[in-house]
This record gives C-alpha cells, structure tokens and sequence, in this order.
C-alpha cells in the first residue's frame, strides 16, 4: 500500500507536466505569426506503474516531450509552388515593364512609322514644297527615335535582370550556407531521438526563402535533407553547402556556375533566377531579333527603292537612312543619313517636280519585307508577342498565388497555431494544475492530520 | 477535421481579389478602354496597331484630297478663264476675217489679239505655292515664255510628266496635266493657231484669217475636251472623300470593338465588385476580432 508520499509526489509531477504542457501552449501563442512556425504539442504520459499487493497503482504523469506538428509532403509541395511563383512574378515584374513602350498604338515605333508615311504621302501632293520636305525629315527622325527608345528600354530591361543575376546568386549561398548549419543540428537532434522542432521551422522556412529564388530538389536522407538543383547539381548536402557561382563581369552576360565550375545558366528554370534568365535569355532577344529585323529590313528596302529615285536638284537619290550592316544592334543605330531636305529622291524623272518616287516609297507600306510582313505588320506582331508573353506570365502568377495560398492553408490547418486551441489547453492544463494543487494540499492537510495523532492539546 | 485556424491570408487574398476587380472596372470606365496594356487582349493590341495606321492613313488620304482639290480647282479656274479669253480672240478673229475692216481697226484687233496671247501665257504659268500647274513634272519655273521666233509666239519649257497621287488604298489620281496636252495637242494648239491669227491680220489676207480662226475654234473645242479631266478628278476626290469619311466611322467602330470597354458591363462589375469588397471587409472586421477569449473572465 502507497503511502500518502507516494500520493504527494504523483501530486507534484502533475504539477510539473501540466506547467510544462502550459509552456508549449504559452511558446505556441507566443509564434502564432512567426512565419513558418510549426505548432508544438506536449506529449505526456503515464509514469511506470508498480504493483503491491497484486494491486497495481497508476505512477502518475510524466512529460516526455514537445513534438512539432508537420506534414513533410505538404512542405514540399510548398517548396515546388514558391519555385513557380518566384518564376512567374520575376517574369511578370520585367515583362510589364517591356510593354509600357508598346501600349499606345498612335505612338512608338508603330505610330513613328504610319506618320512617317504619311509625311511622304503628304510630300507626294507638293513634291516642291521645303516645308512638306522638312516634314518627311522630322517624321524620319522621329522614326528613328522610337527605334532607339524601343531598343534603349529592352536593353535597359535586359541589364537590370543581368545585373541581378550575381545577387541573386549571393542571396542563395547565404540561404545555401544557413541551411546546411541547420541542416546538421536537425540530424543531430534527431539522432539523438529528439525531436529538432523550431530548427527544423527555421530550416524549412529557409527552403522555402530559396525555393522562391531557385528551383531545387529536395531529398530525405539519414543525414538529413539533400537540396540539389533539379539537375542534380548539389547546393546542400547534410552540413556542407556547396555555393554557386556568377561571373561578375560587365561585358558579357552573367552565366551561373556550380561549385564544380561546371555551367548551369541554362539549367535554372524555376524560382526568381530561373525567371531572370527566362526573360533574359529567351524572351528578350526573341523581342529584339523581331525589331532589329523590322528595323534594318526597312532601312534597306527603303534605301533601295530611294536610289531608284533622283532629289531636287536631279541627281539620283543617295541613302535615306544609314545602311545597317548587321542586325543585331539595328533598331539602336537606326539613322537619317540625310539632313538636306532637298536630298529627298522624290522624282521618278529627274524633274524636280515630279512625285513618281514618292508614290514607290509610299507602296513600301504595303510590301513584304524579307521578314514575311509588311512593316506595319511586322511592328503588329511584335506587339502580339510582347502581348501575349505579358498574358502568359500574368496567368501564371494569378495560377500559382491561388494553389500557393491554397498549400499554405492546409498547412497551416496541420500546423498552423489556433488561439481558440491554445485558450482551451491554457484553461485544461490551468485546471489540472489547480486540481493537482488541490492534492496537494489535502495530502498536506492530511499528513498533518496524522502528525497531530496522539499529541494532547 | 482540423481547420486552417489563420484566416487571415484567405481574407487577404478576397480583400485584394475585390480591390483589384474594382481597380480593372475602374480603369476601363475612366480609359474608356478594355485594353491599356497589351497583356490585357494580345491579340486585340496587335490588331489595334493595324486599325490605328489605317486610320492614319485615311487621315493623311483627306488631306491630300484637300491639297489636290484645291489645286485642280485653282487649275480649272484658269482653263475657264482661258476659254473665255479665247472665245474673245475668236470673236475678234471672226471680225478680222470680214474684208471690210480697215488697216486701223485691223491694227486695233492686232493690239487685242496681243492682250490676250499674253494673258494667256499668265494663265499657262499659274502656280500655287511656287509650282506651276501647266508646267508637266519641270513645275519649278514657268512653262511658258512669249518668243517671238517660235511659230507659235511662245516657248513651252516643261515637260510631258505627270503625277499621280495616292488618295486611298489602290487609288492613285493623276492630278497634274501638262501644258504640252493640254493647250498644244495633236487636236488643236492654242498658241500656235492665236499665233497664226495675228500673223494674219498683220500680213496675210482675209481668208488666212479666217483660216487661222477656225483653226483656233478647232484648239478651244480641244482645251475644253481636255478641261473635263479636272472636272472628273475633281469628282472622283469627292467621291473618295466621302468613302474615307465612312471608312474613318467604320474604323472608329472597329477600335471601340478592339479595345473599347463595354461601360454599362464595367459599370456592372464595378457595383459587384464593390459589393463583394464591402463584404470580403465585413466578414474581416467579423471574423477576425473574435476568439474565445472573448467569452473567457
């Protein structure tokens, strides 16, 4: 038979549980928005049992631990979705901008090259006319305007998201290096059977840091989590990262190299740098290709067909523009190479007042380029493209925000912290300490009771 | 079932939906348009560059007509004062061909004869805004000059070319005439016949006279052939003018179509997106104040 001890002590370790189990509540409340926390719960006991008497008496409570809430799958699904939304949202951010200079029809590069038409066909009704020729001159050179401010802010999109490339890449060796210290203490803790708990919410919420910034591959091992690229390109293995490198150089495009030296740019798709290098590599220089190609097609033809030509004072028409020997920097050295008016090889005959060439120069508007459109629709398809790759990443963000959302709602239904949950187990475990308090007391008052047997007052 | 206990990113994300539903109906009643960026209808966008050059062009396409317009009538203005003057010189060439008219009278019609081969030479060199209308494509300097040596009193000094003026698409107008066509054609010439009649009335015989009138009959009927060009280009800009003015309606109504926001559609989704952001905040303000403590002393 136990005796009243044995009743004090059950008394005293369901004191101590129920205090640590107002801990974790308390811990928990204390996180309820600490991103990527993971609510714990206590995990208590029975004590050993012993028996006397062939009774067996219950040994009380014990507290064992505090166990994180989680669902490693759902993690991981996390991890994937943030990659795509890193993505999209890089893409959308630089192409929205792109499209700012392709917006307004009546004006750009599309409406510089329908007015600068119009000036010719204007010309053609007064071949003689200095002002009508000055005209065509100033449209001409607004022309080569919008070709310089179209290529100007491509390019300047373009740097922006080169230049990024190197942060981007020391953003993810310091999440790389912090995940791998992490990375061991978990491994550690769970080796010894503990349950690692807020470093593993540390290290998770750092995955996900880095998933939006890189697209990885997550791998459990026994000495913990494996992050490779999802081209098996190691970044973290157990407490050893492993950096990327960027060439920080000014002349050429930044390319990403493993730790190995070996070249990953074209490897990287998901997360922001994958999104960077898309838009860099791939969407980019298709939008430039298209107006490099309208620009020094145009030029040629026009120059071409303006030779045919003779200006004011009969000679034969010189170059308009200044011929574009190569295509890949057309659109930005698009230029008037006359500055006379005079020059303009209006006439078909020689005579100042003729108008023939003019009219030949105003068909172009409606000739096929080697390109397989007319100017015009050249310039139309270029603003379907920059159109429809503003859609598709438009799209793709609303898309991966809402299963994101939705990834982190159950989550946070298997982990996230609840105040009314908690408020309960603070009035259980206050309860209960109450009531273990109350044992003891009566245990007090009893062995008092028993100390004061046979003394006289 | 345990349930998402944090609300908030869920309300969040409604807050923002409805914000950003209000912000598009907004932006379409306020622009008036449905497409603002291209991303917002690709292909609409593209069609738009299209929709807006040809406008363009049947802008530029009334303005020529206009120029032109001008031009031919200031043309044609001349011809009639050509034919008039030239009805005078047959009517004067008639009375010099009768015998009876004396060397002073003869003189007299001789003097007026002169006035007008000069008036018309005038009239041969009008110009507008420093191009001469009868002077072919060499429209810098006056086609005609009066020469004495020439059979026909004067010096053509254009030439033969012609202009043709874009005014639609696959309308290309002539809109000039040269003076070699027009007053001294294969038909009749103006200077040459007028020419013969004041070498006749100064040293020829009646009979040449009336030769040389007939003749100039002969180079009216011909100019007054050839002036009907300027009345039927005249025409045929009025025509294309108000086919233009149609085209530039139908364009409109095309770009509206394209890009043009429905305003009775956005005024709709505005009210409803409205409603539910005045929803989404009050089940936010509800919600998300309320816990259990709130009933705990």
């Amino acid at each position: 038979m136990p005796g009243l001890n044995t009743s004090l002590s059950i008394a005293v370790q369901a004191l101590e549980a129920n205090q640590g189990a107002l801990n974790v509540t308390s811990n928990n409340i204390a996180n309820v928005n600490t991103p990527g926390y993971s609510r714990q719960v206590a995990i208590l006991n029975e004590a050993p049992t012993f028996q006397e008497n062939n009774i067996t008496f219950g040994g009380g409570v014990t507290l064992e631990q505090f166990q994180s809430v989680r669902d490693q799958l759902l993690q991981l699904r996390i991890y994937e979705e943030t990659q795509q939304q890193g993505n999209s949202e890089t893409q959308f951010n630089s192409l929205s901008q792109i499209e700012g200079i392709f917006s307004d029809p009546s004006q750009g590069v599309g409406g510089a090259l329908s007015a600068f038409f119009n000036s010719l066909s204007q010309l053609s009704t007064n071949p003689t006319d200095a002002n009508a020729r000055q005209a065509v001159l100033t449209s001409a050179n607004n022309l080569a305007n919008s070709f310089h401010q179209a290529a100007s802010s491509l390019t300047t999109i373009g740097t922006g998201l080169d230049q990024s490339v190197p942060q981007t890449v020391d953003q993810i060796n310091r999440l790389t290096s912090q995940i791998a210290t992490l990375n061991g203490q978990v491994a550690q803790m769970q080796g010894l059977g503990k349950d690692p708990g807020t470093v593993q919410d540390q290290r998770d919420e750092l995955i996900r840091q880095l998933s939006g910034l890189v697209n990885i591959s997550v791998t459990q091992t026994e000495h913990g989590l494996t992050l490779t690229t999802a081209n098996g390109v190691p970044l973290v293995v157990a407490n050893q990262s492993y950096g990327l490198q960027a060439n920080a150089n000014n002349s050429v495009l930044e390319h990403v190299f493993s730790a190995q030296g070996q070249d990953i740019t074209s490897q990287i798709q998901g997360g922001q740098l994958g999104g960077t290098l898309q838009v860099r590599d791939q969407a980019l220089p298709q939008l430039f290709t298209q107006l490099n190609d309208l620009a020094s097609q145009f030029a040629t033809s026009f120059n071409m067909q303006h030779a045919a030509g003779f200006d004011a004072a009969g000679n034969a028409g010189q170059n308009f523009f200044n011929p574009l020997p190569t295509t890949t920097d057309a659109a930005a050295s698009f230029g008037v190479a006359i500055t006379d008016p005079g020059l303009i090889a209006a006439s078909s005959d020689g005579s100042a007042g003729s108008n023939g060439n003019l009219e030949q120069l105003v068909a172009l508007r409606n000739q096929q380029l080697p390109a397989g459109a007319n100017p015009m629709d050249l310039y139309s398809n270029l603003v379907l493209q920059v159109g429809n790759l503003g859609a598709n990443a438009k799209a793709a963000v609303t898309a991966t925000n809402l299963s994101l959302q939705q990834l982190t709602d159950q989550r946070s239904s298997v982990s996230g912290v609840s105040l009314d949950e908690e408020t309960t187990n603070m009035i259980k475990y206050q309860r209960a300490y109450e009531a273990g308090a109350r044992v003891v007391t009566t245990v007090d008052s009893m062995l008092q009771t028993l100390m004061s047997m046979g003394v006289t007052t | 079932m345990r349930v998402n206990p944090d609300m908030s990113g869920d309300i969040l994300a409604a807050i923002w939906q409805t914000q950003n539903q209000e912000n598009t109906a907004l932006q379409q009643m306020s622009t008036g348009k449905r497409v603002n960026v291209p991303s917002d209808d690709p292909l609409a966008a593209a069609q738009m560059v299209g929709n807006q050059d040809q406008s363009n062009r049947a802008d530029q396409y009334l303005q020529n007509i206009d120029t032109l317009t001008s031009q031919l009538q200031t043309a044609d203005t001349a011809i009639g004062s050509a034919v008039a003057a030239i009805t005078q010189a047959i009517t004067l060439g008639v009375q010099g061909s009768t015998g009876t008219l004396s060397d002073a009278n003869r003189q007299q019609i001789v003097q007026n004869l002169l006035g007008i081969q000069n008036e018309l030479v005038q009239l041969a060199n009008t110009s507008v805004g420093g191009s001469y209308l009868f002077g072919g494509t060499a429209s810098t300097a006056p086609p005609y000059t009066l020469d004495s040596t020439s059979p026909s009193g004067v010096t053509y000094n254009g030439n033969s070319g012609t202009n043709t003026v874009q005014v639609a698409d696959g309308l290309n107008l002539q809109t000039n005439m040269p003076g070699s066509q027009l007053f001294q054609n294969s038909a009749g010439d103006v200077f040459g016949s007028l020419q013969q009649l004041i070498t006749a009335l100064q040293s020829g015989t009646p009979a040449d006279a009336g030769t040389a009138t007939n003749q100039l009959r002969t180079a009216f009927d011909s100019l007054t052939g050839q002036r009907i060009f300027y009345g039927n280009a005249v025409n045929q800009l009025t025509s294309t003018q108000t086919f233009l003015q149609q085209e530039q309606v139908t364009l409109k109504s095309q770009a509206n179509n394209l890009v043009g926001a429905d305003l009775t559609k956005a005024a709709t989704d505005l009210t409803r997106a409205t409603t539910a952001h005045d929803a989404a905040l009050a089940a936010a303000a509800k919600i998300l104040p309320t816990s259990l403590l709130d009933y705990l002393k």
